[in-house]
C-alpha cells in the first residue's frame, strides 16, 4: 500500500461477497430515495388490479336487444315471455319489441341493439325456428345473447313437443367461490415483480451503463461473475419488495386466505424466487445493450411473451400450442401458480416445490448466459 | 527532448528523460524510483481508424503524467486500455509489473480512475456512496470507515458525508469522485479531465487538493489527461502530446517550453520614434518577427528563457531612448501544444 495503515482489502470468495453486498446496497438505498419508483412499481399493478378486476368480474348486463315478432302465435308470445324474463331476472338484455324487421336490422347496424331475435311467421318447434343476428364484433355479447336465445327457444320448443326436457347435470365446486378480482390478484402480485425487476434490474442497468456508474463497477477487482451475481440479486431484492407490497394489498383487497404461517413464507418465498428468475431475464437482455432506448423498444414484447402467456388473465390449456411452449418456458407461469396454489387453492408448501426448482434452475442458466455474454469493456 | 518514451527492452529504473534537464521540481529522487506504468508500443485501432498508434511511455512512483491532446487524439481510447476497459490491438502496457491484458484483476487491484462520466449515485450519499465504493474493492468494517474518513478530510468533503450527492455542487461532485478514486490507496491514479466544466475556484480547489493527497501518498503515480494547459502546467511533472494518436513530444513542461524557437512576446513602446538602426540591435539580440506597430512602439517574438525583452528595452535606454510602456508574454503549454499539434495535422 502506498498509504501507511490503509487496511488490507478482502480478495477471492470475500471480495466477492462484499462486491455483491455493495450493489445489492446501492439498489435498496436508491430505492427508497426515490419512492416515486416503489409507487409507480406498485400503482401500476394496482390499478390493473382494480379495473380489471372490476371490469371483467361481472356478468353481462343490460346488452340491447330488439325481438321482432312476425309470428304473433303462442310459440312466438312463449318466447317473448322468455326475453322479458331475461330482461327482469339476469337483467341480461334491455329489449325492444319491434314489427319492422328492417327497422330492427338498421337498428342493429349503427349500434342500437347487440342484436336482433327475429320470431319469424309460422314459428313452431318443426320449423321454422327463431334466427338470431348479432353484433359480432363484440364477441361477448354475442355468445352471451346467443346462448341465452338458445336456451329460450329450447324451453319453449321441448314444452311444445311431447318430449321431456333432460334432467339438470349435477355442478360441484372444488373451491370456494372466488370472483375474477380475487383470481386476478396472484397475477398482479407476477405483474409487480415484472415492473420491479424492469425498473430496477432492466432499467438500471441501462442507465448505469449510459451515464458513468457502470464504469465505476467494471475497473474494480470484483469478479466478473460476481458482478453479475449483485446485479441479478439487487432487481430481485428490490422486485421482492414490489411483489410483497402488492402481495399485502392483495390480501387486503380480496378475500384471499392463507392457511398459516407455513403458507405465507412459501409465498414470500415463491415472490423472492419469481422476483429472482425475472431479474435475471432482464440482465441477459441487456447484457450488451447500451441505451435506454433498447428497453423503450423492448418493453411491450417481453410484456406480451412473459405476462401474458403465463395464464395470468386466462388459462394456458385454452391457448394454441405454440403459445402454451412460450407458457412453459415462461418463468411466470410457475411463480403464478405456485400462488394461486397457496394463496386460492389452500395448497400445502410442499406442492409448489417443482415450481421453486424450476424458477431457481431458471435464473441459474439465465445468469450463467450473462456471464458469457457480459463484456467488460465500454 | 524525445518523441517516444522508453521501450521495453530498457531498463526499468532509468531516469525518465525529464529528469535530465531541472523543470524547477523535487524529483531528482524520482531517478531511483521503481516505473508504475511502462507502455510498449500500444496501439489500438477501431476497424480501419487508428485511435493509438504504438504509444510508448513510462512514468515512475510519485510522478504525474499529463496527456493532452485535441479531442480524438486518442488519450480516453489509451486510459480505457490503461484501466483494463478496452483490449489493446498490439503492444502492451504493465502496470506495477502486471499486464493490463493478462493480468487484469491485479492491475484493478492496483489502479484507481476518475473518469470524465460521473460516477457517483446522485441518490445516495457521500459517505454511502464510498461505502459502496469501498467494499467493491474489498474494503470492509472499520478500515472502511477509517479510509472514508481520511479520504473526505483530503477533499474537504467531512462536512458533507450525510448530505445527498445530488445535492452537491459540480466542484465538490468532482472532489467526491477523486475520493472514490483513490479510497482503497490505489498505486496508480487515472485522472480524465477532472475539472473539465467546472469553475476557476473550483478548479484551483482541486489542484490544491491533488497536491496535497501527492504529498500525503508519495508513491502515487497519476496520469492526467486534460484539455486545459495551465492544469497540466501546475500538476504534471512531464507531459505528453498526442495528437492522431501519436506522441509527438514529452517532456516537463518547462523544457517543452524552452524548446519553443520562439513565442515569448514582447511589446515595447518608447518616447520617441524608433529607427531601422535601432530594430537592427535588437534583431541582433535575438528576437524576431519585428512588426512596427506605430513610429514609437514595435512587437517582436523571441527565444523562450533568453529575456530578450528585458535586454532590449535595456538596449534601448542605452541608445538615448525613454521606455514608456513594456510588455513581456511568457511562453506558455498552449503556445507548445499548437505548435506540435499543428505540425502534426499539416504533416497528415
Amino acid at each position: 500500500m502506498t498509504v501507511s495503515g490503509a487496511p488490507r482489502p478482502a480478495r477471492g470468495p470475500a471480495l466477492a461477497f462484499l462486491g455483491i453486498a455493495a450493489i445489492c446496497q446501492r439498489a435498496y438505498l436508491t430505492l427508497w430515495r426515490q419512492p416515486i419508483l416503489i409507487i409507480s412499481t406498485m400503482l401500476f399493478p394496482l390499478v390493473y388490479l382494480l379495473v380489471l378486476g372490476n371490469s371483467l368480474n361481472r356478468q353481462l348486463r343490460h346488452v340491447p336487444l330488439a325481438v321482432v315478432d312476425e309470428a304473433a302465435n303462442a310459440e312466438s308470445a312463449a318466447c317473448r315471455r322468455g326475453v322479458m324474463a331475461l330482461e327482469t331476472g339476469r337483467e341480461l338484455v334491455d329489449a325492444t319489441f319491434l314489427e319492422d324487421r328492417e327497422e330492427a336490422l338498421r337498428g342493429l347496424r349503427r349500434g342500437a341493439y347487440r342484436g336482433v331475435w327475429i320470431l319469424p311467421f309460422r314459428l313452431s318447434a318443426k320449423g321454422p325456428g327463431p334466427a338470431f343476428v348479432g353484433d359480432n364484433t363484440d364477441r361477448f355479447s354475442f355468445d352471451a345473447l346467443d346462448g341465452a336465445l338458445r336456451q329460450v327457444w329450447d324451453e319453449v320448443a321441448s314444452g311444445a313437443s311431447p318430449s321431456a326436457p333432460p334432467a339438470d347435470s349435477a355442478r360441484l365446486e372444488a373451491y370456494p367461490y372466488l370472483d375474477y378480482l380475487t383470481y386476478l390478484g396472484p397475477a398482479v402480485v407476477c405483474l409487480s415483480i415484472f415492473m420491479g425487476s424492469m425498473v430496477s434490474g432492466g432499467l438500471q442497468v441501462l442507465e448505469d451503463r449510459m451515464y458513468g456508474y457502470h464504469e465505476g463497477y467494471l475497473v474494480t477487482p470484483i469478479s466478473t461473475g460476481a458482478l453479475v451475481m449483485g446485479n441479478v440479486l439487487a432487481g430481485a431484492i428490490v422486485a421482492s419488495l414490489a411483489g410483497l407490497l402488492v402481495l399485502g394489498a392483495v390480501l387486503m383487497l380480496t378475500p384471499v386466505i392463507v392457511a398459516g404461517s407455513r403458507e405465507v413464507a412459501a409465498a414470500v418465498a415463491t415472490v423472492f424466487l419469481t422476483s429472482l428468475a425475472i431479474s435475471a431475464v432482464w440482465f441477459l437482455l441487456f447484457a450488451r445493450a447500451r441505451s435506454v432506448s433498447v428497453l423503450r423498444g423492448m418493453f411491450g414484447i417481453i410484456n406480451a411473451l412473459l405476462f401474458f402467456p403465463s395464464g395470468a388473465l386466462y388459462p394456458v390449456e385454452s391457448y394454441p400450442p405454440w403459445l402454451q411452449a412460450i407458457s412453459r418456458a415462461d418463468p411466470l407461469t410457475y411463480g403464478l401458480n405456485a400462488l394461486r396454489n397457496l394463496l386460492l387453492r389452500g395448497s400445502s408448501p410442499q406442492t409448489v416445490f417443482p415450481e421453486w426448482i424450476f424458477l431457481l434452475t431458471f435464473a441459474l442458466v439465465c445468469g450463467i448466459l450473462t456471464r458469457v455474454l457480459f463484456r467488460r469493456e465500454i | 527532448m524525445t518523441a517516444r518514451g522508453p521501450s521495453a527492452s530498457e531498463p526499468l529504473l532509468d531516469a525518465p528523460p525529464f529528469l535530465d534537464e531541472p523543470s524547477g521540481r523535487p524529483i531528482a529522487a524520482a531517478a531511483r524510483r521503481p516505473v508504475s506504468i511502462e507502455v510498449d508500443r500500444l496501439t489500438r485501432t477501431f476497424g480501419d481508424r487508428i485511435a493509438d498508434d504504438e504509444v510508448s511511455f513510462s512514468v515512475v512512483e510519485g510522478e504525474t503524467y499529463g496527456l493532452l491532446g485535441p479531442n480524438g487524439a486518442g488519450k480516453t481510447t489509451l486510459i480505457r486500455m490503461l484501466t483494463t476497459l478496452l483490449p489493446p490491438t498490439s503492444g502492451s502496457a504493465r502496470i506495477r509489473g502486471h499486464d493490463v491484458v493478462r493480468d487484469r484483476p491485479a492491475v484493478r487491484r492496483s489502479i484507481g480512475t476518475v473518469s470524465q462520466a460521473v460516477t457517483t449515485d446522485e441518490n445516495l450519499t457521500v459517505e454511502e456512496n464510498l461505502s459502496v465504493q469501498g467494499k467493491m474493492y474489498g474494503l470492509f468494517g472499520r478500515g472502511l470507515s477509517r479510509m472514508i474518513d481520511r479520504r473526505l478530510a483530503q477533499v474537504g468533503l467531512s462536512e458533507r458525508r450525510k448530505q445527498i450527492t445530488r445535492e452537491l455542487s459540480g466542484g465538490m461532485r468532482r472532489r467526491l469522485e477523486i475520493a472514490r478514486g483513490v479510497l482503497h490507496s490505489p498505486h496508480v491514479l487515472f485522472l480524465d479531465e477532472p475539472t473539465s466544466g467546472l469553475d476557476p475556484q473550483s478548479r484551483r480547489a482541486i489542484w490544491e487538493m491533488l497536491g496535497q493527497l501527492k504529498a500525503d501518498d508519495a508513491g502515487l503515480a497519476i496520469i492526467l489527461t486534460t484539455h486545459a494547459m495551465d492544469e497540466a502546467d501546475f500538476l504534471c511533472d512531464r507531459v505528453a502530446i498526442l495528437d492522431q494518436g501519436r506522441i509527438l513530444c514529452e517532456d516537463s513542461p518547462a523544457a517543452l517550453k524552452r524548446s519553443l524557437e520562439t513565442g515569448e512576446r514582447t511589446q515595447i513602446e518608447t518616447a520617441r520614434a524608433l529607427s531601422e538602426a535601432d530594430a537592427d540591435a535588437i534583431a541582433a539580440l535575438g528576437a524576431r518577427s519585428w512588426r512596427g506597430l506605430a513610429a514609437n512602439a514595435a512587437e517582436f517574438q523571441s527565444r523562450p528563457g533568453e529575456d530578450v525583452g528585458r535586454r532590449a528595452a535595456r538596449l534601448l535606454e542605452d541608445r538615448g531612448h525613454r521606455i514608456v510602456h513594456l510588455t513581456i508574454a511568457s511562453v506558455t503549454l498552449e503556445d507548445v501544444f499548437f505548435s506540435y499539434t499543428g505540425r502534426g495535422l499539416r504533416a497528415e
